[in-house]
């Protein structure tokens, strides 16, 4: 498992990598290991709006269901369709099955709450 | 008050388990995987740390007609080395606890009767019990802190047992119990689980805990058994249609509208708690307040506890137990139906069993309406060896 550079992380436990204002976002390692086998997960709308901090989706494991959280505000643009039929891509590499991704529409600001992926490890820790 | 550990807790820690509060005790919820740990009990065996159960002498003269008095079932029907599950019920007909009570006249010194209950309800059970008991020549005795047990279960666990000591001749059959050595530790092996699957529950003293644990865990290679957590346990119960205390049954429910009439005999001349009701409503001479049903979801959502089910778009019950369901891949669960306020047409049909198998339900997830169908018991044919 490579951890991009440049990724972000919010304490609810979601990444984000932006690149040419096109945000693509996904849940930690370090939260997919405390969830076990994932075996749902529920993607949102393209086109649907979101602020930061609101329920986008949710993640299932054979124990429970988890809120996954915008970790800035955006639209989505894509959702990966994979994980529909394959949610235990999500185990294998928390990292590369990424969840949507967004046309962020406040992401300097809103990023600035964010941590780089050591401080947030250091902080769940 | 903090959450006690067993015996064992260093060694699921060495194993890395995810531990949590369950019961009052720290468990291990998972070791390598809900899913992979469920599919190798399923396929060989797996070991289960249930040494949080709580274990209850019985003793006097007076043993028999003092359980008698308190549990649903007839315990007079087992003999000396037999086990029997039972419902301890209160005076509405509720049920207190359900537990295995093991006649071991003859097989534990100048024990009558001893019972497993349940972890979390150990601190109801034992005062319940000594209130009831008052009135009789018998004595109950906590044993719960001296016993660890664990649970072997799969089809691999007989060659195991046979590995440890007791072949395959002398091993207990299905519901029985005997006093021997696993390896020269003293220990009561009996055939009994959570699992659906064949395999035995092994209690001993709990010095013994980890050289049995570890042991039993050294036939990995010739026999494929793994360390299971609670996670499995759970997806592994509900397959095999079991149910769980404070999900299934409760103090408001009677055993019959928990749909275990099967544990309910019509023919027990003693009185008990709530016998009154219970056996109203098994002659059905008595309505139903509501009844437990098994269902697949439709759908790709996962019913979980304490979600809301609706039939023809009404609020009608809520989800007992659910859980996706590693050997069917299905998501599969329990409901209790509340028939105060449904149609009584609808409630005939549910409780006609060939009218209620097969019908539709809706379960609420995340504020949306998912199809589910009501099912036969269990999930998955169990693979008892009787």
């Amino acid at each position: 498992m490579n951890i991009p550079d440049g990724i972000l992380c919010s304490k609810t436990h979601e990444w984000v990598l932006e690149e040419n204002n096109l945000a693509t976002i996904g849940l930690t390692d370090w939260a997919v290991e405390q969830l076990g086998d994932v075996v749902f997960i529920e993607l949102p709308e393209i086109g649907a709006s979101f602020s930061k901090d609101e329920v986008f989706a949710t993640i299932e494991s054979v124990k429970a269901a988890s809120e996954i959280y915008m970790p800035v505000s955006g639209v989505i643009e894509e959702v990966n369709e994979e994980l529909i039929n394959s949610p235990e891509l999500v185990n294998d590499d928390a990292f590369s099955a990424w969840l949507v991704k967004i046309k962020p529409t406040n992401f300097q600001e809103e990023s600035s709450g964010l941590l780089e992926y050591n401080d947030y490890i250091d902080e769940v820790q | 008050m903090e959450d006690k550990k067993t015996a064992l807790y260093n060694e699921h820690i060495k194993l890395k388990a995810k531990m949590v509060p369950f019961g009052g005790w720290l468990m291990p919820v998972q070791y390598e995987g809900i899913i992979k740990e469920h599919l190798t009990t399923r396929e060989s065996a797996g070991l289960f740390d249930v040494s949080h159960m709580g274990e209850v002498y019985i003793k006097g003269k007076d043993s028999l007609k003092f359980l008698q008095s308190i549990v649903a079932q007839d315990v007079s029907t087992i003999s000396e080395g037999s086990a029997i599950y039972c419902h301890l019920t209160n005076d509405k007909g509720g049920v207190v606890d359900d537990l295995i009570i093991y006649n071991s006249k003859g097989i534990i010194d100048d024990v009558d009767y001893f019972a497993v209950i349940n972890a979390s309800r150990i601190n109801n059970d034992i005062p319940y019990m000594r209130e009831y008991a008052k009135g009789f020549d018998v004595e109950v005795i906590n044993k719960s802190d001296d016993f660890s047990m664990l649970a072997l279960q799969g089809k691999n666990a007989k060659f195991i047992i046979e590995k440890m000591g007791v072949d395959l001749l002398n091993q207990p059959k299905f519901f029985k119990f005997i006093k021997t050595k696993l390896d020269n530790i003293d220990v009561i092996l009996t055939r009994t689980g959570y699992t659906g699957e064949d395999g035995f529950e092994i209690i001993f003293e709990n010095k013994y805990a980890s050289v049995l644990w570890n042991k039993i865990l050294s036939y990995k290679k010739d026999y494929n058994v793994v360390p299971v957590g609670l996670g499995a346990r759970d997806t592994l119960r509900l397959e095999a249609g079991l149910p769980l205390y404070g999900h299934e049954l409760s103090e408001d429910t009677t055993p019959i509208e928990s749909s275990l009439g099967f544990f309910v005999p019509k023919d027990k001349k003693e009185n008990y708690c709530g016998k009154d009701l219970i056996m109203k409503q098994k002659l059905k001479t008595s309505p139903l307040r509501k009844k437990l049903f098994p269902f697949i979801m439709l759908d790709r959502q996962i019913a979980r506890a304490d979600y809301e089910v609706y039939i023809n778009n009404k609020k009608s019950g809520y989800v007992t137990s659910g859980v996706p369901s590693p050997t069917l891949q299905k998501n599969i669960g329990f409901c209790m139906i509340d028939f105060k306020g449904l149609e009584p047409d609808l409630v005939a049909k549910l409780n006609n069993p060939t009218e209620s198998i097969g019908m539709n339900i809706q379960i609420m997830v995340r504020n949306k309406l998912y199809d589910a169908q009501i099912v036969k018991k269990p999930f998955l044919k169990k693979n008892y060896e009787k």
